[in-house]
């Protein structure tokens, strides 16, 4: 057995208020069938990252729908999670000197973890790469298909993958039953075996990221931070990295505060310690900023966490993620969720999120974005009215009871359930539209 | 010029509801005759450390009594990093590979530091031993023309002897060298001053604002927390020197003198290296056992007023801790008003006064003990709290620090004089 992980129990009700009795219900149709149906997890982390947040909430709602749901993480030594970050960044189009050691460490650990799986399951999904070789390691020791339905999990875009990498990998996944991506443009073409779906990432609107706020909190939050909410607000929540584009953002903020001098920036970096290029664009933006105080920057080591993000979203006149590069940018979603207006690049997952014109702008440039954010700093009633639609819009499509709904569907499908009526077969498998 | 940090210019009247209007005067006093004089802090990080987080609450402080403070951070490299790393460990009298070649690699950066060094200051004060070597390598004119300070935020006193003496023949020279209380300071060190100012809490900050009760049931709940059972939190990084398995032992005794306990371990570290990551999730596992402790980490992004509401909502506060340094987090908790059990260490016999502002204790027995008294008698858990406010009031709080900082710059430029 792997490292288990504990979860917070959640109950599905609770989400009622939020999407309605009648989704609820639908749910409990979809899990009837499935009761008691043992699912197991498996990645390579218990914290950080998009992944383990998603599995916190997953987990738990799959198990107040009637599964046995679990979480489990792999074991691996200090090389093998150096090995597998830099496989990771070249599966996501960085270039890296992909060696024959790297590809024997990945493999060694995936062998040993393999050697630790002893117990059988209706359903395992093993997410990104890091894993993904335990599956034909377990099938060698057991001499047989392990029990259950296998599911890879790839929560990466591989659209520019480095294909030393992807070759390296591509064996490894041809043996599971299914293979579920993020977005349509995802799929790989030449993934031969398994079936594949696409189930797009989610938000938890009770988490403490974007659960509604007690004033006193967010008023207490602003005033902490020097933010005077009567003036008007630009913020980003991101990595530090080009992709995100910081010093655009520094730029966008200038340009239109020669017209609005009392206009505020939040730029909030998420940060690792072991991430020397983050720093260094944490210094780069930090330098960028100079001594103007009306841009704020902070961070998550200096304890700005799920409140603060929370807060700041909430008091943000316009959201701006000025992604020239993007894996889905879920941060989108929870500022769309908090009835903000967002403007953001026009790449990855955003355009899935932002409806252009409706629940924010798509933009290309800084000259774009510029214009974008003032005319919504301009016009509160646009802002208000996109902001609604952004929740709306969320309300239907990135919630976590979707994505439970989605992998919901995708277990009927493999264990050949009819679909609800009502339902398309092909739902399981579809793309938003 | 090394990396400057932009932070928000912060108004010192803020502290007036906290601290009152004759403690902001005196300040104000010491100030006037420092107006002007330019400080230089420097820092080996921007944050995540108990040094960035005082540095970001008093530099802007300072700068609005009048002063010309900055704050900068030195240049590292990637070959800088693990000799920092073995450095602190070393000198915090932990187990650490230390060479020749990595003394070289920490004189060459701290050489190649002190050339950045082109402005005039009338004061530097090097955060921390690891950049303390740029005094050596600044040019004559300047060394001269500069009052240095060492302000050291470790306990070194049973630093491993080869890299103290590598340490030394840096920092004795100095002007001034600052520790966080007497006992941090090696037996043997000599030098110009050495200055006790204990470290500081800001009250204003967002781990100690006030969070009303429907806040801090809100933040809790959210993690299966039941805010009507009674609640231990232990807040510091889930690694063996502070001993979370010690803590879950603690609460597994007290709960069968007191049923429906709970025990919340948040990790103050975000656990990166794979050793930590180990005891972390060893950690994690054995709670897993018990419905009633929670575990949660700087990963699951919680940051400072969730720390805030979580120390509000606990009935008493935890520290088994078994490391040197401060552990600051008790300030945070006893000026919440909450009791405090914690380990006999010298940082923390700063905060914890026995049996006033709360109760020292070693073995698991004991703390339990006062665990379960502090639960089942109010009036006592009342008492205690009550103490430690009046004692973080009274010894712990950013403005006793500006105080202590301002009075010993006054001294130290008196001499330039």
């Amino acid at each position: 057995m792997l490292g288990s992980v504990p979860t917070t129990p959640k109950a599905l009700q609770d989400y009622a208020p939020v999407i309605g009795e009648e989704r609820v219900r639908e749910i409990r149709d979809l899990a009837a069938p499935l009761a008691g149906a043992r699912v197991l997890h498996i990645n390579a982390t218990a914290f950080g990252g998009g992944v383990a947040e998603l599995l916190g909430s997953l987990v738990p709602l799959m198990n107040d729908a009637g599964l046995r749901a679990g979480w489990q993480v792999m074991n691996g030594s200090e090389e093998f999670f150096q090995v597998t970050k830099a496989m990771h960044n070249a599966l996501q189009g960085m270039l890296i000197d992909w060696t024959p050691h790297m590809r024997e460490v990945w493999l060694h650990n995936n062998l040993l973890n393999a050697q630790l799986f002893d117990e059988d399951y209706d359903f395992v999904i093993v997410h990104d790469p890091q894993p993904a070789a335990i599956l034909g390691f377990i099938a060698e020791l057991q001499r047989r298909h392990p029990a259950g339905y296998w599911l890879w999990r790839c929560h990466i875009d591989l659209t520019h993958a480095q294909v030393q990498v992807w070759d390296t990998l591509r064996p490894h996944l041809e043996g599971y039953d299914g293979a579920i991506f993020t977005l349509a443009d995802y799929v790989k073409e030449d993934l031969g075996g398994p079936q594949t779906f696409v189930v797009p990432p989610a938000i938890d609107p009770l988490s403490a990221k974007n659960a509604e706020l007690p004033e006193d909190v967010q008023q207490g939050i602003l005033a902490r931070y020097g933010i005077d909410p009567a003036k008007p607000l630009l913020v980003q929540v991101s990595r530090f990295d080009p992709w995100k584009d910081p010093l655009g953002v520094i730029e966008v903020y200038r340009a239109i505060k020669r017209e609005m001098p009392d206009l505020h920036l939040v730029l909030i970096a998420s940060m690792a310690h072991d991430d020397p290029e983050g720093w260094a664009w944490y210094e780069r933006t930090v330098r960028r900023a100079g001594d103007d105080y009306d841009i704020h920057i902070l961070s998550n080591l200096n304890g700005v966490g799920n409140v603060e993000v929370n807060a700041f979203q909430r008091a943000a006149d316009v959201v701006i993620q000025k992604s020239v590069r993007e894996g889905f940018g879920l941060v989108v979603s929870e500022a769309l969720w908090k009835g903000r207006p967002v403007v953001a690049g026009n790449v990855g997952g955003i355009p899935l999120q932002i409806v252009n014109g409706k629940t924010g702008y798509l933009v290309n440039t800084v000259e774009e974005c510029v214009q974008r954010v003032l005319s919504l700093l301009k016009d509160s009633e646009k802002a208000r009215e996109m902001g609604r639609a952004g929740r709306e819009f969320v309300r239907d499509n990135f919630l976590i009871t979707r994505y439970l709904r989605d992998y919901l569907r995708v277990f009927r499908e493999m264990r050949g359930i009819e679909p609800l009526r009502g339902e398309s077969a092909a739902t399981a498998a579809r793309v938003l539209d | 010029m090394y990396g400057t940090l932009a932070i928000a210019p912060r108004s010192i009247r803020d502290l007036a509801p906290v601290v009152g209007e004759e403690e902001l005067a005196e300040l104000d006093r010491l100030a006037r005759p420092l107006r002007g004089l330019r400080i230089l802090n420097l820092s080996i990080t921007a944050f995540g450390t108990g040094v960035a987080e005082l540095l970001s609450a008093s530099v802007p402080l300072m700068t609005d009594l009048g002063l010309d403070c900055q704050w900068q951070v030195v240049r590292t490299g990637e070959q800088f990093a693990p000799v920092n790393r073995a450095m602190y460990m070393a000198l915090g009298g932990r187990q650490a590979t230390w060479s020749r070649e990595m003394a070289d690699v920490w004189q060459r950066y701290n050489a190649m530091n002190a050339d950045l060094l082109t402005e005039d200051f009338d004061v530097v004060v090097v955060h921390d031993p690891q950049p303390a070597g740029i005094r050596s390598f600044v040019d004559e004119r300047r060394r001269a023309a500069t009052r240095w300070v060492m302000h050291c935020h470790l306990d070194i006193s049973s630093a491993r002897e080869d890299v103290w003496l590598l340490l030394r023949q840096h920092v004795e020279p100095y002007d001034a060298i600052i520790f966080e209380a007497e006992s941090f300071a090696p037996s043997d060190v000599r030098a110009h001053g050495i200055e006790i100012i204990r470290p500081a809490i800001d009250p204003a900050g967002p781990r100690n604002m006030d969070l009303s009760p429907e806040a801090v049931a809100g933040m809790t709940e959210r993690y299966g927390i039941d805010t009507a059972r009674p609640l231990l939190c232990q807040l510091s990084p889930l690694d063996e020197s502070c001993d979370p398995m010690g803590a879950i032992d603690v609460y597994d005794l007290a709960r069968e003198a007191v049923p429906g306990l709970q025990l919340l371990l948040v990790a103050t570290v975000v656990p990166e290296e794979p050793l930590a990551r180990a005891s972390f999730d060893e950690v994690a596992r054995r709670a897993m056992d018990y419905s009633g402790v929670f575990v949660l980490s700087g990963l699951n992004e919680v940051g400072n007023v969730e720390m805030n509401a979580f120390q509000r909502a606990a009935s008493v506060v935890l520290q088994k801790d078994l490391r040197r340094g401060f552990g600051l987090w008790v300030s945070d908790a006893l000026w919440k008003e909450r009791p405090v059990v914690a380990a006999p260490r010298t940082g923390l016999l700063e905060q914890v006064i026995d049996g006033e502002t709360g109760f020292l204790a070693e073995s698991t027995e004991d703390f339990s003990r006062r665990v379960v008294a502090l639960l089942q008698d109010r009036s006592l858990a009342a008492r205690l709290g009550a103490g430690g406010r009046r004692h973080v009031r009274e010894n712990l709080l950013i403005t006793r620090y500006l105080s202590d900082y301002l009075r010993l710059l006054g001294r130290l430029t008196g001499a330039l004089t």
